[in-house]
């Protein structure tokens, strides 16, 4: 299937959305809530673009996440149009995170200016969802988007310790602001209102998960039962395989 | 997740609302809904038991709670205040009514007298917008409400106006 | 002197209006005393029916009694009228003239709000059955062509000639968008896969309407034998109405009006001995705005939060349970039976070019006469507002329209000579939404609207992407800066560009129509943000932070209204003697303001160099 990506004809596969076609032809667009992992969630719209299918008159504006190509079509991914809505999207965003150098950097990219910073504890979090997906991925949701409006956020029930967190912070590690605050301490780690014992690795002492964790992945699969970190983990089978070999 | 113990008592009851719906996620609201009724909130207990009889995570039946005005997470008050602030009862100073309630009541909307008797909330429109501003007490609609007209309602709910001075929590 | 009725027929009807309006006012009262009143007479040879129905749409006179078949309409009637009712006007023909609507212009009394010009301009397709009938008797539906189409549809028409009709007639879908029925229906006939869903949007969220409200509650059967008809033309088994929970007695009409088409054959297996089976399940809403999207409202269904998605493929392919899927609104659902039965020409014959057959307007606000009116599409703003509604309330001037609820804008007076329409609103910087028209007068603070309604989005936006939440949350820090006479003139631009990016970014309609209100008020109103930002003051004297109340002397009666109403107690002032506001306990909440009928309040500007 053809599409004319900015002017160059590029093959695409039925199904695919514009943004993974841009990925594999190194066309740049910025995105705050995509991950290959999960795909698009058309939540942060940053990666907006223009489109205009076979028979449409005229381009249409779309997020390139969500938009999946069935038909030959023409997309742009620059234009004044496009530059406009990023510009006011990191400003907007910006106020969130207001001290983020991810944020900083994209607001010299588009000139977004600065809005009086009315928020005076800026939340870091952007409501990219990442976090969510992270947590649902382990098989937890833990955490998920509460309330809603202008109010919403990421939270565990009653903003309280859940029962369902092991600890793992996948969602600290995926979060692009750095907004999920984590404390490690005295073999404890401190996340989401609660706090976790850490495990050293049998092999190289270094504390590389929380009990919870450990416990958690023994159930769900043979991995984690040797109580090793994962670079030891590899090590070890490595010498196993070289062994058998 | 800290259940209060007093929940344990109703946990029968709780269980026996759940069934009357099939274990799938497209119960979900209506199971809230049926409980909201009852108990005029979302106890934590039944938040919980939901969540294992649909199938879903408590994190998601606590965002749906959440999300959704029709739900409380907290106890509302015996007596709930709607007071309508749709657009037509809104340029009729719905506010006003508003100011009046925290007067006599001492709680904003949201809030509820520290006794368990009153709750004030605003709704955005309640379709009665001829009479506006409406108030709804407890499922009984007031039509073309003025602030004096209040004295008199809230007695009717067992309450003295200006002699109410229950803060809120 | 009452009148005399001359004739007189074997059987009367008693209708009694039971909608959330009238009920407020007591209707339940009056059905229940005119319902006991004629059990006392047994021995009475003519034979009266009292007949709880659904929402006339005049609420403002409400509680309305009519008496059938000899048209006569009694307002705000009370429970100890029933006496005087049932022996006067049913058992002698007297017209009891106190209960009768009095023009306000002719001052002539009429017997029946046919004669109203309320009434009379009014053309009703939509809203055909209500306050006509009882809603909880499927019989009373069937005495007027009730399941007629379906019949027709089910022995002379295949599903496509449904279709076909439903697209000549021109209809649009009345929820805001006035996306052209036929054409989504038939996307969803030839969409591929074996079940298919149709589903009724009754979440009708824009505060200041109630148009679907009334027909749920007054004639639920028309909503599902649309749905049926819908169903049957694009194959679908199983039906959804999602109803609004605050709607309680819309809840319990249809529920009771499901059970009633079933027990009749017109839901389930075989619908009238045919092929074609159908059935329909009521879900009520959550609470949230944001489901009257309807992927967002099919996300509910689906037992999640109601956060829409992306519409790049349309619910006719992949909706409910990703499979096809019809929704519309209520009122568009009423239209289908008629536009079945009568054909297209006779509904396309009703309306302009492009927007065919009438709409449903719920006129509130600062106006005479509110309610529900139903009028052919292409009538103005004025005849609708002035004709109809009877002019501004208590003679003030006409400042701005608010049209199409949070989605819509305010169109000032200038354009009162506006065809209504689909289109013409949507150039107006408006839209039609579900066809909520609020009058607002001078007393109304066109800085101030445009902040409510923004409030109001701020907590029903469902938060997910950036443009809506965001934008939201930076409009609304700006209007309430420059309400409390903090704004500066560079945010006029400001809120502009975030305008213009929540239009053309934002995941859903909420979020692409959100600017609406600030965008039509910059528009039309300018000079008074202009008024709120560089003189510090409010011209309707509603913005508290820039107002205050002084009596004029010259002008005060000493009639104690405004007194009585103050609820802060700054007033002072004995009968017959110049009252005066205590400036530091008065609340500017502008009750006195309002009230006074010799406009002796005067609003004053208040200085604002503190800040």
């Amino acid at each position: 299937m053809k599409i004319k990506l900015n002017g160059k004809e590029r093959e695409a596969m039925p199904g695919e959305s514009i943004l993974e076609l841009c990925k594999r032809e190194n066309v740049p667009i910025p995105t705050f809530c995509y991950h290959q992992a999960f795909g698009g969630q058309g939540a942060c719209r940053m990666c907006m673009v223009e489109v205009r299918e076979e028979g449409q008159k005229e381009a249409r504006l779309a997020a390139a996440c969500t938009y999946l190509l069935n038909r030959e079509a023409e997309v742009i991914t620059e234009s004044d149009r496009i530059q406009r809505i990023r510009r006011t999207i990191v400003m907007l965003l910006k106020r969130r995170a207001a001290g983020d150098p991810i944020l900083k950097e994209l607001a010299d990219a588009y000139a977004a200016p600065d809005l009086e910073a009315v928020v005076t504890e800026p939340e870091n979090c952007i409501l990219c969802g990442l976090c969510i997906h992270a947590c649902e991925e382990m098989g937890k949701s833990a955490i998920w988007s509460m309330f809603r409006g202008i109010d919403k956020r990421i939270a565990t029930p009653y903003d309280e310790a859940s029962d369902d967190c092991i600890g793992c912070a996948a969602c600290a590690r995926i979060c692009p602001t750095h907004a999920i605050s984590m404390e490690e301490k005295d073999s404890k780690r401190i996340i989401w209102n609660k706090s976790f014992e850490l495990v050293a690795c049998r092999r190289c002492g270094k504390e590389y998960a929380t009990r919870e964790e450990i416990e958690y992945l023994k159930e769900r699969s043979d991995y984690g039962q040797e109580n090793l970190c994962e670079s030891c983990r590899k090590k070890t089978l490595a010498i196993t395989v070289k062994n058998y070999i | 997740m800290q259940i209060d113990v007093n929940e344990y008592k109703h946990e029968n009851e709780y269980k026996e609302l759940i069934e009357n719906y099939a274990g799938k996620p497209e119960s979900l609201l209506a199971i809230m809904q049926d409980i909201q009724k009852q108990y005029n909130y979302l106890p934590r207990l039944a938040i919980s038991l939901i969540s294992r009889h649909v199938g879903i995570p408590v994190s998601r039946v606590y965002a749906m709670a959440s999300f959704y005005k029709a739900f409380s997470l907290t106890p509302k008050g015996r007596f709930v205040f709607r007071v309508c602030d749709g657009t037509a009862c809104h340029i009729k100073n719905s506010e006003t009514l508003l100011d009046q309630l925290q007067k006599s009541l001492g709680i904003k909307p949201g809030e509820t007298t520290t006794d368990g008797m009153y709750s004030v909330e605003t709704v955005n429109c309640l379709g009665a917008c001829a009479l506006a501003p409406v108030m709804v007490v407890n499922g009984k609609v007031y039509g073309k409400v003025s602030p004096g007209d209040l004295e008199g309602i809230i007695k009717e709910y067992g309450g003295q106006n200006h002699g109410y001075d229950n803060q809120g929590s | 002197m009452d009148m005399i009725i001359k004739a007189h027929d074997d059987r009367q009807t008693i209708l009694v209006c039971c909608g959330t309006g009238c009920t407020a006012n007591g209707a339940r009262d009056v059905f229940n005393a005119l319902q006991s009143k004629l059990k006392d007479h047994p021995d009475i040879e003519v034979l009266p029916v009292v007949k709880a129905t659904g929402c006339n749409g005049w609420c403002e006179k409400g509680p309305l009694v009519r008496i059938i078949p000899r048209d006569i309409t009694y307002c705000s009637v009370k429970a100890q009228d029933a006496d005087e009712i049932v022996d006067k006007t049913l058992l002698e023909g007297i017209l009891i003239k106190r209960l009768l609507y009095r023009d306000p212009v002719s001052k002539e009394h009429l017997a029946s709000h046919h004669l109203t010009d309320f009434y009379r301009k009014q053309h009703k397709i939509a809203l055909r059955n209500i306050g006509e009938i009882d809603p909880a008797q499927i019989s009373d539906y069937l005495e007027r062509e009730g399941y007629q189409a379906l019949k027709k549809a089910l022995q002379k028409m295949d599903s496509q000639e449904v279709i076909d009709t439903v697209k000549a007639a021109g209809l649009r879908g009345r929820g805001g968008g006035g996306f052209p029925a036929g054409n989504k229906w038939q996307a969803c006939r030839n969409a591929s896969g074996q079940e298919k869903y149709i589903i009724c949007n009754g979440d009708e969220g824009d505060p200041g309407a109630f148009m679907d409200r009334s027909i749920m509650e007054g004639d639920p059967h028309t909503v599902i034998e649309g749905m049926i008809l819908g169903a049957y033309a694009v194959g679908a088994s199983h039906g959804y109405i999602y109803v609004r929970d605050e709607y309680d007695l819309a809840v319990q009409n249809l529920g009771q009006a499901i059970k009633d088409a079933h027990s009749h054959g017109y839901l389930g297996n075989r619908i009238m001995d045919s092929d074609f089976s159908f059935d329909i399940e009521l879900v009520r809403g959550g609470g949230a705005f944001v489901c009257g999207e309807e992927t967002a409202l099919m996300a509910s269904i689906e037992g999640r939060t109601g956060e829409p998605r992306d519409k790049y493929v349309y619910p006719t392919e992949k909706g409910l349970w990703g499979k096809p899927t019809v929704i519309n609104n209520v009122e568009t659902w009423a239209n289908i039976p008629v536009i079945i039965l009568h054909g297209a020409e006779a509904f396309a014959a009703v309306g302009t070019e492009n927007s065919k057959g009438t709409k449903v307007f719920s006129l509130v606000g600062k106006v005479v006469n509110t309610g529900l009116v139903e009028v052919p599409m292409g009538t103005t703003l004025r005849e609708i507002i002035y004709e109809i509604g009877g002019g501004v309330l208590k003679k003030r001037s006409f400042k701005a329209v608010q049209t199409g609820g949070p989605s819509g804008g305010c169109i000032p007076a200038s354009l009162l000579d506006l065809p209504v329409d689909f289109d013409s609103l949507t150039e107006a910087g408006s839209m039609m939404g579900s066809g909520g028209l609020i009058v607002m007068d001078d007393h109304t603070c066109m800085v101030e609207v445009a902040r409510y309604y923004v409030n109001f989005l701020a907590g029903e936006s469902c938060g997910k992407c950036t443009p809506c939440r965001e934008g939201i949350r930076a409009l609304l820090e700006i209007l309430t800066d420059i309400c409390n006479g903090q704004g500066r003139m560079e945010d006029l631009q400001l809120m502009e560009d975030i305008c213009l990016t929540m239009q053309e970014a934002s995941l859903c309609a909420l979020g692409r129509t959100a600017p609406n209100p600030v965008l039509s008020t910059l528009r039309y109103f300018r000079d008074e943000y202009i008024e709120h930002i560089k003189n510090h003051y409010c011209p309707a004297g509603v913005c508290r932070e820039l107002t205050t109340f002084y009596i004029d002397p010259e002008k005060c009666t000493g009639c104690t209204l405004c007194v009585k109403q103050c609820s802060a107690d700054a007033i002072k002032g004995e009968k017959k003697q110049v009252h005066t506001i205590n400036e530091s306990e008065c609340i500017r909440c502008g009750e006195c303001y309002r009230v006074c009928a010799f406009d002796a309040v005067q609003l004053g500007r208040r200085d604002h160099h503190e800040n």
